[in-house]
């Protein structure tokens, strides 16, 4: 019988081979970190000798774990060439390391990145919440959320190598193949028949909006989602749902019902008014209030996609976390919040 | 002591014994959401004769308006077909499908026609989803 290497341990022999002048290595303060649904998340420091010098550096490793929420649409290696992409632009990310597919290595897909200095309060919390109110009285970090978006739109994501995401053709595409890419969320989930998904599903494809200028999309800017240091973003998280496409769609979510809890603040932290003054004044792009209340019918189909998604995989047992199951009487919740974006 | 009763106190179990006794967060989580999901279980179970009853007749007053409506003028044979699907099958499958014919027929209806068959069936799918919200808020 063989008994499994410890996790660490392997994490210190795969380190020690991406960095062969050092030696002695070591990792302290191991914290896995429990966050989202999708990928395992451990963050430490990694101590070694080299050349008789004691050398430290904060990481950041994030494993898949085979069965995350976006199923085949996750992917860590996308991640991973994403980050590299921003590494040298405007827009604060942790620096990606290394990315390994052999599952030989840690049984499964992995990436390492910089760990950034930074706390990342859940919007959905107490603490959270608290921590948001008494940002948002100082007013630093909401101009800094609402500057760091411009900065992500503003970037030049050609320049940057990102093309690699699909350039979305002009007119309707972008609308088009974001609906595509959630149908096929909701066909693999084994989900019965849901009649407001499907006139849903028909009102934003015979409504799909003309996108007349492509920027990256974050597709989940909100609290949770950043790393926040001394009142500022440090770091952007969260590269699962990137596209490049139309900038209203980050901006919809940001004014979404969804992203605030018991508070009129957007994501918890920024005065609506200052956020369209602020925004379109750092992006010269002018907010359209009709096309954000399409990418929110939208975003409700997103969310079925993912609670199908979240419960399907634990009804065929590829999960095992029932906060998975639960999430099966989140997908009528969704519906109707679907039914009354389309007026019902 | 009713499935539903039954499933409310293991809930409750799980929630005031169970759970706090659980060091690790983990499995303390899923002891809780345990919990949750049964407590949402029984509510269902509990609903549901009610809703089906509601269901059913929701379902009636549908076909017997749908009918109305594509007797009175010229409809595309689409939306005739899903109609008497739905007549036939009386399930989610079947609206899924009329919805879809509808949309697709969409040119070939005047906007008002269209406004008002969809706008009926979608007083269908709001009264359901407003049972559905019954138990699974």
């Amino acid at each position: 019988m063989t008994i499994e290497r410890p996790l660490e341990a392997r994490i210190v022999d795969y380190l020690a081979t991406r960095l062969p002048e050092g030696r002695d290595f070591a990792l302290h303060n191991v914290q896995r970190i429990a966050v989202g649904w999708s990928h395992e998340t451990w963050l430490f420091d990694l101590a070694w000798r080299d050349g008789g010098e004691t050398r430290q550096r904060g990481l950041c490793l994030r494993r898949d774990p085979g069965n995350t929420l976006l199923r085949h649409l996750s992917s860590l290696e996308e991640q991973f060439r994403v980050l590299q992409c921003l590494a040298d632009t405007p827009l604060p990310t942790p620096k990606p390391y290394w990315f390994e597919s052999d599952p030989a290595i840690l049984d499964r897909p992995f990436l390492i990145m910089e760990k950034v200095p930074g706390t990342c309060p859940s919007p959905w919390g107490r603490e959270g919440r608290a921590f948001y109110e008494a940002a948002a009285a100082r007013g630093t970090l909401p101009a800094h959320f609402t500057a760091t978006l411009a900065t992500l739109h503003a970037l030049d994501w050609r320049a940057a190598g990102l093309d690699f995401l699909g350039v979305p053709a002009p007119g309707t595409t972008f609308a088009r193949r974001e609906i595509a890419k959630w149908r096929q969320l909701i066909d693999v989930s084994g989900h019965a028949p849901e009649p407001i998904l499907t006139d849903l599903i028909a009102w934003l494809e015979a409504n799909a909006p003309t996108v007349d200028r492509v920027t990256l999309v974050h597709g989940a800017y909100r609290t949770g989602n950043l790393l926040i240091h001394d009142d500022r973003i440090s770091a952007v998280l969260d590269w699962e749902l990137q596209v490049l496409g139309d900038p209203m769609y980050d901006v919809a979510y940001v004014l979404s019902d969804l992203n605030r809890e018991g508070t009129p603040l957007l994501s918890n932290l920024v005065d609506r008014d200052r956020f369209y003054r602020d925004y379109q004044a750092a992006t010269g792009f002018t907010i359209d209030d009709d096309i954000c209340r399409y990418y929110n019918a939208l975003y409700a189909m997103r969310s079925v996609a993912f609670w199908m998604s979240a419960s399907g995989l634990y009804a065929d047992g590829q999960s095992q976390d029932i906060r998975l199951a639960r999430t099966a009487w989140s997908v009528p919740v969704v519906l109707e919040r679907a039914a009354r974006e389309l007026g019902y | 002591m009713t499935p539903d009763q039954l499933l409310d106190r293991i809930a409750g179990t799980l929630r005031r014994d169970v759970g706090p006794a659980v060091g690790a967060e983990f499995p303390r989580t899923q002891a809780f959401m345990a919990a949750v999901v049964l407590q949402k279980l029984g509510r269902q179970l509990a609903c549901a004769e009610a809703h089906r009853a509601a269901a059913a007749a929701d379902m009636d007053a549908l076909i017997v308006d749908l009918n109305a409506a594509l007797a009175a003028q010229a409809t595309p044979p689409s939306i005739a077909m899903a109609v008497a699907a739905l007549a036939r099958r009386r399930n989610a499958a079947a609206l899924c499908g009329l919805i879809g014919a509808l949309y697709d027929a969409r040119a070939a209806l005047e906007p008002a026609r269209f406004d008002a068959v969809l706008g009926r069936v979608r007083r269908v799918l709001r009264a359901d989803i407003d049972r559905r919200l019954e138990f699974a808020e």
